[in-house]
Parts: C-alpha cells; structure tokens; sequence
C-alpha cells in the first residue's frame, strides 16, 4: 500500500527541506505555513510484464489484436519516443525494447519482411547508436541498425516527407513518408507525464516544421493551460486534429505504457523520502552527496548525474486505437501523480533538477533551465496554476552560461543575438524564428550530427510563455545573475533574500507553495 | 555571485542534529501523519530443526541449567496442582492465562523434566517470527511453534500446524487470550485450543498464573527487583463434554482457569463456592475502572506458609 500525495504545512516541527538545484542537492528551511506539495508514493509495477504487454497486444481497446492487424506482404513501421523520455533514463531493459520484441516476435510469425524502426525524434537531435540501442535492446539493434532499417526520423528530409493534408483549422499535417505509406504503424510510447503520448505521439513525433509550427508558437502555448490537461490544452488541440486526421489516412496502433514514481535509484532513495522520516542513514547520505557533489569538478559532477539509471517500474500498458488508449493510460499517470491543492498562492517554489528532456546526456543551458522551470513545472497542474496571477515564481538552479556546441548549436546564438534584442515571445517569433528555422547550417547540423534544429531553441522560449503571461515575477535563487538578467529574470542568493524582492508585489506575508518535485506531481488546483 | 552565496543551503552537520532533533524523539510535522508502514507479510519460518534429537538436548540442558535458575533468582514462583500430572499420558495442551513474557518460561520450568522436553510453545507468528534472530532464539530455547493470531494461513499453510504436533505426541501450551492483557486481567478466550483438543482429541491442562503481571507486565523487558512472588496453579485436565461445541468448551476452560486464580486467592473449597472475579464490577453493571483493574492485578502475592484461608 503506498501512501497518496499530500500537502504539508510547514511548521516549527518541520525538518529543512531537500531541494533540487540543478547538479547540486540543497536543504533550505521555508518560513512556517508554506504549503508544500509532496506526490504520491511509488506505485507498485506490474507482477508479470512480459505477460502484461502480450495482453495489452492481445486484447487491446477499440481495435483488433495486433496478431489480426498483420499480415505477409505488409509494410510494418514500429515508432518509438526517444531518449527524452523517461528521466533520469531508465536501467536497462527499457520498456520500449520490450514492447517492440514482442511485436516484432508477432510480425515474424506472421510473415511480414518489411519492417522499419524510426526513432520518433521530430525536431530532437539524432540519437547516437548506443542510446539507440539502449532504448530497443541489443537483439533489435542488432537485427535492423545495420540494414538501416532502425534510424532516427529526419524532419528536413523532403523526400521522405509525406503532406497528409489539412486539417479542419487549416494546420498542414506533414509526417514521415514511410510511417504515412505504411499498412499499419505501431508507435511504442513512454507517457511518464499526462502531457506525453495520445495524438502527440506520431502526429507531432513523426512531423516536420511545416507541421510542428502550427501548434508550437508562442499563441498556442499561451492558451495551454496546462499542458499536463489535454483538453484544456490548445497545444493538445491542434495535436488532436491532427492525429485524427493522419488516423483517418494510416492505421495506427498505438502502445502506450505509464510508469510509477520510482525516478532514483536505491541508493539515492532518500531523495524520494519525507524529510522527517529521513533516518540517520539518509541524512548522511544527504549531507554525504551535497557536500561530495559540491566538492566534485563540474565534469564528473555532470557524468555522476547523467549516469544515473531510474528504476521505474510500469504500471500500465495499453494498446489500441489512439484516443481509447490515452484516456487510459492518463487514469493510471494520473493514479500516480495527482495530488489535489486548495487554492492558489502568492507565491511557488520549485527546485529545478539536473535534468530535463532535452539535456539528457547534455548540458542544461540557460534557455532549458527557463523551459524546465516556467515550462515544464508551471504546468503541472490541473485546473488553474498553483500561484495566483501576478505572483511570483522562485526557481532553484545556478544557471550557468553553459551550451553544448554539440547538441544545442542554436541555442548558443538565440541566448546572445535575440534574447539581447527582446524576451517577448510573441515578438521574438515573428522577427526571428523563420531565419533559425531555414538556416542552412543548423539544419545541417541536425540532419548529420546530434544537434537540436535551429528551431528548437524558440520552442522552449515559446514552452515558458504561458508561466510569463501569468506570472508577474521570476526570481532565481543561486543563480548566475548574468544569464537570468539575458532571459529578463532577477537572481537573489537566497529563499530570504528573492522572498525580500518579491515583497513588493505580494507584500511581507505571502501565501508560499513549494512542489516537492522530482519525482513528478500534478497538482489538482480546486 | 560568492562562493558562501552558491554554497547557501548546503547541509551542515549542525543544521542536520538541529534539523532532525539528533538524540530527542523525532517529530512529525503537526500536518502529517506519522507514518506506519503495514505489517509485512509473516514470513515461513520453518521450527522442524528446533524439534531434533540434538536441539532437543540443547534446549533441555538450556532450560534446566540456564533458564530456570535465572528465572527462579527474579522471582519467587511457587508451583501447585502438579499432582494433576500424575498418571496423565500425553499429549496434551496447557491452557494458561497471559499477561507477562514470564508466563511461557513460568510453565515450562514448573513442569517436570518429562513433561518440559516434550512441549512446545505456541508462539504468536506475527510478534515473535518476524525477525530471524527472535524467531531463531524463541524456537530454541522454548521450542516455540508459529500460531497465526488471525486464523489466517500461516498456520494453516505450516508443515508444523498445532494438530500434526499433537499428533506426533508434542504437547502444546496455548494463551487462549492471545496476547499479553494490558491490565493484567483475564480477557476473553480464542476458541483455537478448545477446537484443537476437539480435533485432536487430547486433553486441556489449565494453568492459573498470579503476579506475574506485578513482576513483568508489558513494557518490560526484565522482571522488577526484589524477586516477587508469583504462582503457578495446575488444574485438573478437561476432556469436551459430549456434543460440546469449541465456544462451549472454552467457555468452561476460561472458568476453570478465573477459578484457579480465585483457589490461589483462597481456597481450593472457597473457590467452587464462590468463583469471585478479581475485581467486583461496578453497580451499573459497567466494567470497573482500569486503575482498579491494574490495583488488583498487582496485588502482592502472600508468600506461600505465611498466609492461609485458616489464618
């Protein structure tokens, strides 16, 4: 039996808290009455996986088994979601991995030869072949990277591009050629957030620019609220015309498969514990890897981190028609992550972790930091946000002016040349996306090296605009003050100090939340 | 930025002592709920070794030479009604009161050697085989067999359930109460005895055992100084009546055993006449107070010669 989400009041009882700050671990007292959103405990994984995924394959909702949907003579595609999910990335055997044995063990006996295994990346950089492998596993690697009949999607590649059509609101549907010319596409997803999976999963995974700009903009996602609520989503709106029009063109499997709270490894286990239930053990522990960690050289603080294996277990795996699908699988995301909140605050705290979907095996650059905090975990709610509008948000990370020339090239050049000029979301799309999106080199860049497209940069700045639209202060603590000021943020040195910064707009005693996340939470805002 | 300013928040030995009351109890924050984890579930802890040749030796030699000379130099037992023993062919199960961890070592030990080495203890399995030192422990020296207090399936689910011992001529000592009383009073009685006997056909012992809650109630771990008295009363064996159903049975055993207290108390005679409980209930007929419960639990022990009915 694992204990529900709760909502602490931090009282002269409470222990300091564990709070995330990016590659480093800290503990910070918070003033008495903040609330402080604990989620759910780990659920328990599934007895028998193997046995769990023959039978969502079986016996799956709104369509025929796979077993009836294959035939000799067909043209396969299995899709999958890249490494960007789940995080910290999963110890070995990836689910994904799992899932496609299985149905490649199916198309076998049914004798179908033609088979391809695109890594749904969309505008994500390319995947190296060990991350590859990791995530398919050694045996369907082996059988389908050396013919290339395993790669990774390439959203530039015009020829292997198919326009599907328009949908109803005039959005281009353009997706991959060989997923669209395919008698039947399965796509493998990972939902480890409610925001994942559903019609976001090929529509947008398997799309190009033309495609993704209809609903990646900064007005579509100022109109999200939130993303982690797919029919209160505008982002997830148009992902939803979309999918049902490619479903309407190409039959789609779908696979989808929810994972418990689980996010560190043994070792680390204290980091999902309550504070005041910390034993001796994990106090030492705690005050062992803070202090390591502040001692240790960036580059192995970084490779300590990055090499850290979540073991998360699945709860749930569903097959079938895309919709049907996804409603279950958001039941069992939810079951695990949903912790109802009374009310709005003045204001949020978030501790921002080392790791977010686009730096895995990377650097967390100022730009993604901003996408983590105001994009990813503004948005975990459900209803209406954790702080009321006008508030202020303060965000635990150092910010470093730190870019990796290999993964996020563009970055490099939207943080110096249009951040400097505007922060304005609305303003930077409309005088500088298309000339990032075009340009010649970083396509370059994303078609034969592992860099993000030109475009991706604009996309996190477009992910936080909704948190910018409603919040009237970001404050972040132990940051560099260069890189907030260049984002068009402030930094302060401590809670006590961005607490004494933002008293101007919600006065002396503001009402405080803070989300004690990872692992993930949604809050239920009533 | 400084580097006292990035390193902000970094625990310190001290903020941690401070944090998590290093030597006081800790506290849960008033808006949450200490945390209990569930019971796990009782694991097998197989006793068949305990019951060897070897072992049997060893714990004779333990409970001759060890356990009741240590338990003997802590309190005063005073031992009665052994004569019942006499010319009684096992197996059979003792039935006794429990409201002391002495109870077990209090029986074992005022049993004749014949009769000790060849009874087993029937032992919560919950409590007492949840970890594998105290199960090992209890298992070696008091020959203690696991009891589920639930009737659920650890008992069931054993190779070693009470009925296969007692039919493999072990005799088995029970605390029909099925755990220690808080108050030291006599609580109601679980029918598992009684239907063993019914289905294994063997008789009932009932044992009365005084003061012991006065020496060790619960709470602990080592009997009080001053070696107190305390009494260990063997009743007259108890076969089921005709068609008598287990309630019924165990009905008359919890009688027989409050009776057994109140001979101690008095008089065997006085006794028959007049089964008095320890503590009169009150005149609204409602249980009487808990103190008072307690105040007659620990009532001293007369030391036996001292004290008589005919005094």
């Amino acid at each position: 039996m694992t204990r529900p989400g709760f909502v602490l009041d931090v009282d002269d009882r409470t222990p300091p808290l564990l709070v995330h700050a990016g590659e480093s671990l800290r503990l910070e007292r918070f003033p008495d009455g903040t609330r402080v959103i604990y989620p759910p405990e780990s659920l328990p994984g599934v007895d028998d996986l193997d046995a769990t995924i023959a039978d969502a394959l079986e016996n799956p909702v709104g369509s025929e088994p796979l077993r009836a949907l294959l035939f000799a003579g067909m043209k396969l595609t299995i899709a999958f979601d890249d490494l960007s999910l789940p995080l910290p990335t999963m110890k070995p055997p990836d689910i994904r991995g799992k899932i496609i044995e299985q149905v490649l063990t199916l198309a076998a006996a049914a004798g179908v030869d033609d088979v391809e295994l695109i890594v749904a990346t969309a505008l994500h950089r390319r995947m190296t072949a060990n991350e590859i492998r990791h995530v398919v596993g050694e045996r369907v690697f082996r059988s389908f990277w050396p013919e290339k009949k395993l790669y990774n999607f390439d959203a530039e590649d015009r020829e292997n591009l198919s326009h599907i059509g328009l949908t109803d609101a005039g959005e281009d549907v353009e997706i991959s050629k060989r997923a669209a010319e395919s008698d039947l596409l399965v796509y493998v997803n990972v939902n480890m957030v409610a925001m994942d999976g559903g019609h976001k999963s090929a529509a947008i995974g398997l799309a190009s620019y033309k495609s993704l700009k209809h609903h990646h903009n900064s007005h579509t996602m100022v109109h999200s609220r939130s993303f982690m609520d797919h029919k209160n989503s505008e982002l997830h709106s148009s992902a939803w015309r979309m999918g049902r029009l490619l479903a309407g063109h190409l039959k789609i499997f779908q696979i989808e498969t929810s994972l418990n709270n689980a996010t560190f490894p043994e070792q680390y286990g204290f980091l999902s514990k309550r504070e005041w239930e910390w034993s001796l053990r994990d106090q030492a522990m705690m005050y062992g890897a803070s202090r390591g960690l502040d001692a240790m050289p960036g580059r192995l603080r970084r490779k300590t981190f990055q090499s850290m294996r979540s073991e998360y277990a699945v709860t749930g795996v569903t097959a079938g028609e895309v919709e049907a699908v996804h409603e279950k699988t958001l039941a069992a995301v939810h079951r695990q992550q949903l912790v109802e909140v009374d009310g709005q605050s003045d204001v949020l705290v978030f501790g921002l972790p080392f790791l977010g979907p686009y730096n895995v095996n990377s650097v967390m650059n100022p730009i993604l930091a901003m996408c983590l905090g105001l994009g990813y975990f503004f948005n975990m709610y459900r209803g209406k946000p954790l702080v009321r509008p006008g508030g202020t948000l303060i965000l635990y990370h150092p910010v470093p002016h730190e870019f990796s020339q290999l993964h996020h090239p563009s970055y490099v050049d939207f943080f110096e040349e249009v951040l400097a000029e505007s922060t304005d979301p609305a303003t930077i799309e409309a005088k500088f996306e298309k000339a990032y999106a075009t340009d010649p080199w970083y396509t370059h860049l994303y078609r034969t090296s592992h860099a993000y497209h030109g475009v991706h940069p604009f996309y996190m700045w477009y992910w936080g605009a909704h948190a910018m639209d409603h919040l009237g202060d970001v404050i972040w603590v132990g940051a560099d003050r260069r890189t907030t000021e260049r984002m068009g943020f402030r930094s302060a040195s401590t809670l006590a100090d961005a607490l004494e910064m933002a008293s101007g707009s919600v006065g002396r005693s503001p009402s405080i939340t803070y989300l004690h996340s990872p692992p993930h939470a949604i809050a239920d805002v009533k | 930025m400084s580097r006292r300013a990035s390193r902000a928040g970094l625990p310190t030995v001290r903020g941690l002592a401070r944090g998590w009351r290093w030597g006081s109890r800790p506290l849960v924050p008033a808006s949450a709920e200490p945390y209990r984890p569930l019971p796990a579930p009782p694991r097998e802890f197989s006793t068949e070794w305990a019951r060897t040749p070897a072992v049997r030796s060893l714990r004779a030699l333990a409970q001759s030479a060890a356990l009741k000379p240590l338990i003997w130099s802590e309190v005063s037992p005073t031992v009665s009604g052994l004569d019942h023993l006499t010319g009684l062919r096992g197996p059979v199960i003792f039935a006794a009161n429990h409201s002391s961890h002495l109870d077990a070592p209090l029986v074992l030990c005022s049993l004749p050697p014949a009769w000790r080495h060849q009874t087993l203890v029937a032992a919560a399995a919950d409590y007492f085989f949840d970890d594998w030192w105290r199960a090992f422990g209890t298992a070696l020296v008091f020959g203690t067999v696991p009891l589920d207090r639930t009737g659920g399936a650890t008992a069931a689910a054993s190779p070693a359930t009470p009925h296969t011992l007692l039919t493999e001529g072990w005799s088995l000592l029970f605390f029909p109460e099925g755990t220690r009383a808080p108050d030291g009073q006599m609580a109601g009685f679980k029918t598992g005895a009684a239907r063993m006997a019914l289905a294994a056909g063997v008789p009932i012992v009932p044992i009365g055992i005084r003061g012991s809650f006065a020496a060790m109630p619960r709470g602990r771990s080592w009997p009080v100084s001053g070696r107190p008295q305390v009494s260990v009363r063997y009743g007259a064996p108890m076969r089921p009546l005709a068609n008598e159903s287990a309630k019924k049975f165990t009905t008359r055993l919890a009688q027989e055993i409050r009776r057994l207290d109140s001979e101690d108390r008095s008089s065997w005679w006085s006794s028959l006449r007049e089964p008095a409980t320890a503590v009169p209930s009150r005149t609204d007929g409602a249980a009487p107070a808990h103190w008072r419960q307690v105040w007659a639990s620990t009532e001293p022990v007369p030391e036996p010669g001292r004290s008589t009915p005919w005094d």
